[in-house]
Order: C-alpha cells, then sequence, then structure tokens
C-alpha cells in the first residue's frame, strides 16, 4: 500500500447537513394543516355520536302530541346531518391523498359542522317558545352543552367551531331576544359573551394544537436528521477504523520488511538528519541506533567523499529525484572506509513535499576488491603463465626443428608430445582468457574492411600444417573476387581458425575439410563441412556454450577446452554475424559464419 | 627497406631461459648476432657500445619496464633513431596498438616460436622505411 500517497479520508462529499436542516425551522404549513384535518377527523366521531344521541334524548323528552311531526322531523334531521358526517367521514379515511386534498377536506368537515351546529339552532328556535318551562331549561342546558363540548371536537380549527357554535347559538339568542321576557332578553345578551369565550378558547387550542404540530415536525425532522447522521458517523468510523487497520498492518509490514532486510535501511529527514536504521545498518556502520538517530547522514559518509554526497543528495531533497545504484564511500563507526551500494527514495505527499528519504545500502567493498582481485588473477595468469610456457614451447621446438642436432626416433617423440601438450595449456590459457573478457565485457573488437577471398587464403595457408598433422585434406571451393566485409580481422581468422581445426581433428584419416564461401542477398556465408561422426542430437542444444564437448574421451585425445565453440558465438555476436552448423547429408557436420556484406559501393577504395 | 640485411640484435630480457631460448633461435637459426641485456637500466649504456641494427624488448620488466625504457630510448639522441620491436605476454589489442602508437616498429607475442622468430625479425625489418 502506498502510504504517502494514500487517499485522504474527507467529508467533503458529504451533503452538507447544517444546510439540510434549514428550512426545517420553518415546517411545511401544508403537512400541518394536514395532521390538523386529520385531527380533526379523528374526533369527528365523537361530535357525530354526540350529536345522534343527544339528538334521540332531546327527541324523547320534548315529545309532545302537539308537536309530534315537528319533532319527528328534527328527529329526522339529525338522523341526515349524522348519516351525511359518518359518511364524509368513512371518505376521508378512505381517501389517498389527504396531504394534498387537505383544504377540501377542510371545508367538507366545515359544511359537517355547520349542518350539526344549524340542527342545533332549529331546535332551539323552533321547541323553545312552544314548550315547558322544563322543558325550556332542558334547551337551553342542551344548548350550552353542546356547544361547550363542540370545542374539544372543532377546536383543532377554530374558524370552523366558530361557525358551529354561532348557527347553534344565533337562533337561540334570536329567540331569547323576542321572547318578551326579560329575563329571556338579558339571557340573550349574555349569549354573544358565552359565544365569544367559548370562540376564544376555541382559538388558543388551535394556536396550541398548531404549535404542537410545528413542533411535532420539527422533531420528528430533527429526529431523522439525528439518525442519519448517526448512520453517516458509524459508517465513517467504520472505514477509518478499516483504514487505521491498513494503515497500521502496512506499517507492521514495512517495519517488518526492513528489520529483516539484509541490505542496510536508513530513513533520513529532509535535512539531513537521520530518523531511524534497520538491524543491517546497525551491523554495517557498527552503531546503536541511539547514536545515530538525529545526527546528520553525513556522519555515514567518508570525509573525502562529503562533497560528491551533498551534490547527490540535493536533488533527492528539492526535487523528489531518486538516486539509483549509486557507489559512495562510507565510514564505519571503528574509522574504517567501505564502498556502498545505495538507491535513495524520497517519499513525497500528495503536495510534493518530501517527507523523508529511505536509503537501501549494499556493503560492496568485497565485491569490488573481488572484481579487482579476479582483473589482477586475470593479468598476472596472462603473464605469468606465458612466460614459462615461452621456455618450455619454445625450447621443445628448438630441438623438434632440429637445429639442435639430430635425435634418438624414441626421445623426438616424446619432445613432440611434450610441444604438442605445451600448446594445449597455452590454447587452454588464451581460451579462458578470452572468455573471461567476453564475458566481464571488455573484449575489443576492431572491425576493418576486408576482401573476403584474401581472408580464405590466409586462413587456409595457417592451417594447412594443422590440417596435415590429422592427414586432412584443406581444399576450398566458390570465390567471390572485391567481395568485402567489416570485421575484425584477427578475430575472423581466430573463429575459422577454430572451426577448421575442429574439422580436422574430427575427421577420418585422408578426408577433406572443405572451406565454402557463399553470397547470401545481403550476407556472405562461410562453411566449414566436415565427414566426421557428426554432432549427437542430445548435445545440439548446448554446443556453443562453454565447457561442453560431446566425448570427453575424444577430448582428451584430440585436444582443445571446450570453450572454443562458446568463444566464437560471442565473437561472432560482437561483430554483428552468427554462427550456426547443421548435419551434412552423407555424414559429418557443416558449421557456418554469417556477415553482413559491404555494399561494393561502401567501400572506400571505389568511392 | 633499409639496404643491408639485419645481422645484429640487442634484448633487453630479464628471464634468463627466455634469454637462452632467443639467443639460440637467433644465432643458430638466424644466424645474427645477438647481444642480451638483463638489467633495463643498464641497456641504454649496452646499446651505445653493442650498437645493434634492431632492438628487442620485453613489456614486463623489475627495474624499468620496456615502455620506459623505450621512452628514455627516444629522449637520448644517440639511440632514439633506433627501430624497436616488443616482445611481449600481454595480449590486449589495446596493449600492442598501444606500443605501435608509442613509435614501436612491431609486437611480438609471447610465446613466439624460436623456429620462426628470425623469419618474423627480418620481415619486420624489410618492412622499415629506408
Amino acid at each position: 500500500m502506498d502510504l504517502v500517497n494514500a487517499p485522504e479520508h474527507s467529508l467533503r462529499d458529504e451533503p452538507n447537513l447544517a444546510l439540510l436542516a434549514k428550512g426545517r425551522e420553518q415546517p411545511d404549513p401544508r403537512r400541518v394543516l394536514a395532521d390538523r384535518v386529520d385531527q380533526l377527523y379523528d374526533q369527528l366521531w365523537i361530535g357525530i355520536l354526540g350529536a345522534f344521541l343527544l339528538g334521540g334524548i332531546a327527541t324523547y323528552e320534548l315529545w309532545e302530541p302537539r308537536y309530534r311531526g315537528l319533532v319527528l322531523f328534527w328527529w329526522g334531521l339529525v338522523s341526515l346531518v349524522t348519516i351525511a358526517s359518518s359518511w364524509l367521514l368513512v371518505s376521508y379515511r378512505r381517501s389517498r391523498d389527504k396531504l394534498a386534498e387537505a383544504d377540501q377536506w377542510l371545508r367538507w368537515l366545515g359544511l359537517s359542522a355547520l349542518a350539526i351546529g344549524t340542527v342545533w339552532g332549529f331546535a332551539g328556535a323552533v321547541f323553545f317558545p312552544a314548550h315547558t318551562d322544563e322543558q325550556q331549561v332542558f334547551l337551553a342546558f342542551l344548548l350550552a352543552g353542546v356547544v361547550a363540548g363542540g370545542i374539544p371536537v372543532y377546536s383543532g380549527s377554530w374558524p370552523i367551531y366558530a361557525l358551529y357554535a354561532a348557527s347553534a347559538l344565533l337562533p337561540f339568542a334570536y329567540v331569547l331576544a323576542t321572547f318578551g321576557n326579560r329575563l329571556f332578553a338579558e339571557l340573550a345578551a349574555l349569549v354573544p359573551v358565552f359565544y365569544a369565550v367559548n370562540v376564544a378558547i376555541a382559538y388558543r387550542l388551535t394556536k396550541v394544537f398548531s404549535t404542537g404540530y410545528r413542533l411535532r415536525y420539527a422533531f420528528r425532522e430533527l429526529t431523522d436528521d439525528y439518525r442519519a447522521l448517526n448512520k453517516r458517523l458509524g459508517d465513517q468510523l467504520q472505514e477509518l477504523q478499516e483504514a487505521s487497520r491498513q494503515v497500521e498492518e502496512s506499517g507492521r509490514k514495512l517495519t517488518l520488511f526492513a528489520d529483516r532486510a539484509p541490505i542496510a535501511v536508513i530513513e533520513i529527514e529532509p535535512d539531513g538528519r537521520i530518523q531511524r536504521i534497520n538491524p543491517a545498518a546497525e551491523v554495517l556502520f557498527g552503531y546503536a541506533p541511539a547514536e545515530l538517530v538525529g545526527k546528520a547522514v553525513e556522519t555515514l559518509v567518508a570525509a573525502a567523499a562529503r562533497a560528491e554526497f551533498t551534490q547527490q543528495w540535493r536533488p533527492v531533497v528539492e526535487s523528489g529525484t531518486p538516486l539509483f545504484a549509486q557507489l559512495i564511500r562510507n565510514l564505519r563507526r571503528d574509522g574504517l572506509e567501505i564502498v556502498c551500494e545505495w538507491t535513495l527514495t524520497p517519499l513525497v505527499n500528495s503536495e510534493g513535499r518530501v517527507l523523508s528519504v529511505v536509503a537501501q545500502g549494499r556493503d560492496m567493498s568485497a565485491q569490488l576488491e573481488a572484481e579487482r582481485m579476479k582483473k589482477e588473477f586475470t593479468s598476472t595468469l596472462s603473464h605469468e603463465l606465458r612466460t614459462p610456457l615461452t621456455s618450455i614451447i619454445g625450447s621443445l621446438q628448438l630441438v623438434n626443428s632440429g637445429t639442435m642436432g639430430t635425435l634418438d626416433e624414441d626421445v623426438l617423440e616424446l619432445t613432440v608430445i611434450a610441444e604438442r601438450n605445451g600448446q594445449r595449456l597455452l590454447d587452454l590459457i588464451n581460451d579462458l582468457l578470452d572468455f573471461e573478457k567476453i564475458r566481464s565485457g571488455k573484449f575489443d573488437v576492431v572491425p576493418e574492411v576486408i576482401e573476403i577471398d584474401e581472408l580464405l587464403r590466409e586462413t587456409l595457408l595457417l592451417n594447412r600444417a594443422f590440417a596435415e598433422r590429422y592427414k586432412v585434406q584443406l581444399v576450398s571451393s566458390g570465390s567471390l573476387p572485391q567481395l568485402r566485409i567489416r570485421a575484425d580481422r584477427k578475430r575472423l581468422l581466430q573463429v575459422l581458425t577454430n572451426l577448421i581445426s575442429n574439422a580436422a581433428k574430427f575427421s577420418p584419416q585422408g578426408q577433406a575439410v572443405e572451406v565454402v564461401v557463399e553470397m547470401l542477398r545481403d550476407r556472405v556465408r562461410v562453411k566449414v563441412k566436415d565427414r566426421g561422426p557428426g554432432i549427437p542430437d542430445d548435445f545440439h542444444a548446448k554446443i556453443f556454450t562453454r565447457f561442453s564437448q560431446a566425448d570427453s574421451a575424444i577430448a582428451r585425445q584430440k585436444g582443445g577446452t571446450g570453450l572454443g565453440l562458446a568463444i566464437c558465438k560471442h565473437l561472432m555476436e560482437l561483430m554483428n554475424g552468427k554462427i550456426e552448423f547443421e548435419d551434412r547429408p552423407g555424414g559429418g557436420s557443416i558449421f557456418w559464419i554469417e556477415l553482413p556484406r559491404m555494399e561494393p559501393c561502401q567501400t572506400p577504395e571505389e568511392g | 627497406m633499409p639496404t643491408r640485411p639485419l645481422e645484429k640484435v640487442l634484448y633487453v630480457e630479464d628471464d634468463e631461459d627466455i634469454q637462452r631460448i632467443v639467443r639460440m633461435s637467433l644465432e643458430r637459426v638466424g644466424k645474427m648476432s645477438v647481444e642480451i641485456v638483463s638489467n633495463s637500466t643498464q641497456a641504454i649504456e649496452r646499446i651505445k657500445a653493442f650498437k645493434p641494427d634492431l632492438v628487442m624488448l620485453d613489456w614486463m620488466m623489475p627495474e624499468m619496464d620496456g615502455p620506459t625504457l623505450f621512452r628514455k630510448m627516444q629522449q637520448d639522441a644517440e639511440v632514439a633513431a633506433l627501430p624497436v620491436i616488443f616482445i611481449t605476454a600481454k595480449a590486449s589489442p589495446r596493449e600492442l596498438e598501444e606500443l605501435v602508437r608509442l613509435g614501436a616498429k612491431g609486437t611480438i607475442s609471447k610465446p613466439f616460436s624460436p623456429k620462426d622468430l628470425p623469419d618474423q625479425l627480418r620481415g619486420l625489418w624489410q618492412a622499415l622505411p629506408d
């Protein structure tokens, strides 16, 4: 996990809760109205039931044979109004969109209240003058009770209550005023006061209910907000905990990596002070962490290399450029200088600021020393082995050439063996040195323009004596006069000599080794064909790898180091050419090399 | 090509065995007159005394190595004009090129063939400008 560039956790993408809550300080009035209408209808059944029961009681109490028709008519009105109101209540209950049609329902309710009030008003106006004193008292109480009982039923809307109470009381008040009785006239004057007091109470109650509904809404929405907030906070807390767990885990892993790493790891502040070091660094430099933490990192750099280190350090902290595989001379606690290879990686945050630099280093002293020793050894091998071989081979050559007088035949045979093996040892040394140089990339190829025919003539001349030793003929065919290639003459000779001497060594006596030159479209191919035993199938894959010889018994007998073809392959590749082999029809092998040819117009001689 | 044949060769070499082989090769096979110098610090003095046609130098020697001796010869007017050939066990093309750049007339790598050495020297001698 990328600790440095880990995504930041923020609440930026969450909707603004403060904004969300705003506007709820004033709850939607339509909702409040709908709630009030709902409450009014909730209580309507009390009004209906009350009207029906009181209507029944009143019918019974006011029953007079004289007014039978009028009382029955009134009873019919009561029933009609209560049935119509019940039907309204049922309709409201069944309606779907109570919120949108709240206004409408309120109006219907107003009509219902007006109807019920009017029924009572009718009773007061019609029955009061015609009945006995007792019945008049009953009626007065009934009306007062009905008007007072309307308060809890209709107080959700004071205008409805005002309408209801007015329709019940006005006809009664009118009857009282016109009765011709002084007491009744005074009572009639009190009715508006009674009415006003009741309406005022209803008005207060309406206000209280409205406030109650508004508060209920505000509370409900607050509760909703609170719940949403709580849930969001819970989610975020969980995410944070998960992130924190991941970071902690990554941190533990990183610490583990650093602690167990075999390389030195040092974390450095941008100002160059050491923040912490791992155990490998402790071992490498010989310091305890406490001795280094807070110290300048230059403490670990050899005095002579400090200026250079400062130059290398600057871009790392200034522009966050990492430094790769840099050799730096370091100083141990015991004063010993070592050379380490360092990789400096700046830890950069999302704003591009370098937080710290992680330096990973390994001691290269031993490796560099080993390389130096190998180089020295190679050079020594070259000189110290060749010098005695010069004496050995030289002496034997002088003896074998007959310059020192003729020798006994048995002695001569032995000195010839000695010379041949001296030569073999020399070949091995040369091959090893060549191979080592190729491997370390220090092999020089000096290309020059070569006329291919001329080169092949020289090759055959140089190898004739060797072929004769194995009683093998060396013949050439094909000629490409004027054709030039660009290659290292000495190295190309070395490759061809290697191929020809291999072919000669493995050819049966009396056979010929053929050297054939062919021209391809843009390349020149030189083939060396023999009639030897051929290359075994299982050896095909590794013939160009070092120290590979198909048959070690033959190798001992014929000589050779097992490096020849591996070197040839490298040399051909260095000269942009290639080397391959194939089975020769009729027995034997064909080894061939290919090199790009030069176009005639490119040669300086003809230009 | 020099008008007279190669007759006198002086060889500076610290290895006694190689000294002997070169002497035998040049005297017996090549029929030349040979002077061997073991200590390179005495070489210039001995060259002046022997007056060879050609000088052969070993590269690696104690006291003073071949290239240093060669530079000293070039600074000494009396011997500066003498053709010098290096015989060396160092075989890298770069090092051999360096010797030719210094003014050597040729290089022969060790191990050389004592049978062919006189012919090799004569070949280089004949390639010299007059």
